[in-house]
């Protein structure tokens, strides 16, 4: 057998253990929605001023028959798994393996994504956090392969954290001291990508990008489609609509 | 006769009308300009760059400039994946794999811009003739879907999501239904269509008008791209451009039937329910390895290879929206998109569709592919440079284009959380090989799965022998039970005995 035929197999064999693990998952969700569908009436019902005719018009009808499909399939990749081995090798690290360069990157990613629509989009500024987003990520995994993403996770993961707990509630969204530290960390962390940073044309243009497309994107969205845009009370967005407003825009209405 | 001159009147008035309003101009150019760049950034996709304009042009500006916004990306990124596919052997799409077979072997032979330019040119002549064919096969199916009722709608949904489940999996085939099945899930939350009893929604008042299609759309297809493509990737060293890109008539004419060939190819299996552009590429180019009586130098540089797989990708285009615009179910990924926006505009494709879309999508896709091919000739080479850009650099700016179009759409904050949501399982899905395209077809179809499934039995009193009692419901019938089987080892093994003992 040569190496690319082994590390076929090896790549089939992760694959069918990894299928154990995924057809296992999908049976306990299968299970779950079954009993959440039981809940739902089978029979005639009256509901919302409509009657069902009978089991055949319930809403529980075309629900029972996907989770139960998809139970039968699950059950039948768990088969084709156990039988390819899969099963033996589940616990192995085959089948948990996770290269820790790989499991870092996706890790990373995930945390900067989530502090970003979680934390920043609701709270803090759409311009400050959009220009993080992308510096952090620029900076984290452009030309710093297998290091340096770290300061950009802390970054964001520290923006996004205080907003979220400092700024819970709907009602203190407007509220701009998130912003200020949103932009204190954006200049710190463009600071330490320019200084540390691998020199191309990327790094140079990186603040360029970070802040040039979500102004574009927040101002044609606002006054070009008319839509709505995430925290108009923000820092800078707010000025730029009072500013729209009351200098830019009577000077064409008039 | 008569029928085809009504046709070719109608796409006449209609071509007229779009030529003649100036704003045509500035979506097709920017659409077709940011199609092709979108399909030559490594990282990106055709479906990505429907998905991303859904969400910015959907619901913002009037359903005639949408289509035109998102027809124009859609043609110009199918054709942008043959740029690194050529140059750089790396496809710009799934749709371009089979572009780089012979594409890269020709570039690095010194003859990249004549491959350039007769790509260019096939891609041109593929989109006109799925267009064609789209806009002669839509009226005819268009005849007789008027017959199609509850029962056929249903069994359609379901071939569609099993067929799409089928063809896209690169593993197992169960994988893809498994995947469609969990579209069909998700597209059961919310308020039921028959009775309006909540289901699934967990508290969560948001999810009684039931899971959104544009945050689907963007997480299934724009967060794991994201994610996966954050990575250092060393593209390599781009091959040189010499000569020129305008092909000669010569090579053109030589060539026409091979296009021929393909353009129908790609089209009759982009017509296919969810099998997209990839498929008809490689199905294309594997029919020309079979018949070309160069069949043995495909893969070493072929100029026959790279056009069978050019035109099929493309005429698929125009093969796909036949079921888009006829039955409401997607030919292909991005079709699935501009379904989406279709949904999202309150217009509801298939049989009871305003005949006035279908001729202004016909003139549309028209005008698009000569867009694209005006465009391919005289500026490839700012195309070229686009390809240097990392897609580390990109990709973060993919991200917020995605965010503030999934928040404009409508749902706000909680389609964003939507979109997170789903990124992660569809990441997750990719990881284990699991297809994303029929969880979003089948999130697209669950609805109307649900409604004529259920009508069909309110009407018949809950018998089932109402699926086979049509003729039409019987063949679908027949349609899905043969394509479960046909994945059957058993019947595997006995088809394979049978075509033994004939051979």
């Amino acid at each position: 057998m040569d190496r690319f035929e082994k590390e076929k197999a090896l790549a089939l064999a992760q694959l069918r253990a990894r299928d154990f693990w995924s057809a296992l998952a999908l049976i306990a969700v299968a299970l779950f929605f079954l009993w959440k569908t039981s809940g739902l009436s089978l029979g005639v019902h009256s509901g919302a001023g409509v009657s069902s005719a009978g089991w055949y018009t319930s809403a529980a009808v075309v629900p029972f028959g996907i989770f139960g499909a998809l139970l039968v399939l699950a059950l039948v990749l768990l088969g084709i798994s156990i039988r390819s081995g899969g099963a033996g090798q589940a616990l192995s690290a085959i089948g948990l393996g996770w290269k820790p360069k790989e499991a870092r990157r996706i890790g990373a990613i995930g945390l900067i994504l989530l502090s970003y629509i979680v934390g920043l989009v609701p709270r803090v500024d759409f311009i400050l956090g959009s220009a993080l987003l992308i510096t952090a990520l620029i900076c984290g995994f452009h030309s710093r392969e297998g290091r340096g993403a770290l300061v950009p996770v802390l970054a964001l993961c520290l923006a996004g954290g205080f907003a979220l707990l400092v700024y819970p509630n709907q009602a203190d969204w407007a509220q701009s001291g998130d912003d200020w530290l949103t932009l204190a960390l954006l200049i710190a962390l463009t600071v330490w990508h320019q200084g540390t940073g691998g020199r191309d044309r990327a790094l140079r243009l990186t603040p360029v990008l970070a802040l040039g497309l979500p102004f574009i994107l927040i101002c044609a969205m606002a006054f070009g489609f008319r839509q709505n845009v995430p925290n108009r009370g923000g820092l800078i967005f707010s000025k730029i609509e009072y500013t729209y407003y009351v200098h830019l825009r009577p000077l064409w209405r008039s | 006769m008569e029928f085809l001159f009504g046709q070719m009147l109608g796409f006449a008035v209609a071509f007229a009308d779009l030529v003649a309003d100036p704003w045509t101009y500035v979506y097709l150019i920017s659409s077709v300009f940011l199609g092709i760049v979108f399909g030559a950034l490594p990282g990106l996709t055709a479906t990505l760059a429907v998905t991303i304009l859904t969400g910015f042009f959907g619901n913002k500006i009037p359903l005639d400039y949408a289509l035109i916004a998102l027809l124009g990306a859609y043609v110009g990124a199918i054709y942008g994946g043959s740029y690194p596919s050529i140059l750089l052997n790396i496809p710009g799409t799934a749709a371009s794999a089979a572009t780089a077979m012979d594409g890269h072997p020709l570039a690095k032979q010194g003859r990249g811009a004549e491959a350039l330019g007769l790509t260019t040119t096939a891609s041109f002549i593929g989109t006109l003739v799925g267009t064609v064919a789209l806009l002669i096969f839509v009226w005819v199916l268009l005849l007789i879907s008027k017959n199609i009722a509850s029962p056929e709608k249903a069994l359609l949904a379901l071939f569609g999501i099993l067929l799409s489940g089928t063809l896209m999996s690169e593993d197992l085939a169960i994988k893809g239904w498994i995947a469609g099945l969990v579209g069909l899930a998700l597209a059961m939350v919310g308020m039921d269509p028959i009775l309006s009893e909540a289901r699934y929604t967990f508290g969560w008042s948001y999810l009684l008008s039931g899971i959104a299609v544009v945050p689907v759309l963007m997480g299934a297809f724009a967060v794991p791209q994201i994610i996966d493509g954050l990575r250092h990737v060393d593209v390599g060293k781009m091959v040189e451009l010499k000569g020129r890109i305008l092909p000669n008539l010569a090579s053109i004419r030589r060539y026409l039937p091979i296009i021929g060939r393909s353009g129908v190819i790609g089209t009759g299996v982009g017509a296919l329910p969810g099998v997209g552009e990839d498929v008809a590429g490689w199905v294309s180019y594997g029919v020309g390895k079979t018949v070309s009586a160069e069949g043995d130098k495909f893969g070493k540089g072929s100029l026959e290879g790279l056009l069978c797989s050019e035109t099929a990708n493309n005429a698929c285009i125009g093969g796909a929206l036949i079921p888009l615009l006829v039955l409401g179910i997607p030919g292909s990924p991005p079709a699935a998109a501009l379904m989406g926006a279709f949904k999202i505009n309150n217009v509801i494709p298939g049989p009871t569709i305003d005949p006035a879309i279908i001729l202004r999508v016909v003139a549309i896709m028209v005008l698009a592919s000569f867009t694209m091919f005006i465009m391919g000739l005289f500026t490839a080479r700012v195309f070229i440079k686009i390809l240097r850009v990392p897609q580390t650099v990109f990709l973060p700016l993919v991200m917020v284009l995605t965010t503030i179009g999934s928040f404009s759409v409508g749902g706000g904050l909680n389609d964003l959380y939507l979109m997170l949501g789903i990124g992660a399982v569809a990441y997750l899905m990719n990881l284990l090989k699991y297809p994303i395209a029929p969880l979003v077809i089948g999130v697209i179809l669950g609805g109307m799965f649900d409604e004529t499934f259920r009508r069909t039995l309110l009407l018949s009193d809950g018998d089932l022998l109402a699926f086979v009692s049509r003729p039409g419901a019987a063949i679908l019938v027949t349609l899905n039970v043969a394509l479960i089987l046909g994945q059957m080892p058993i019947v595997k093994r006995a088809l394979t005995r049978m075509k033994g003992r004939t051979v």
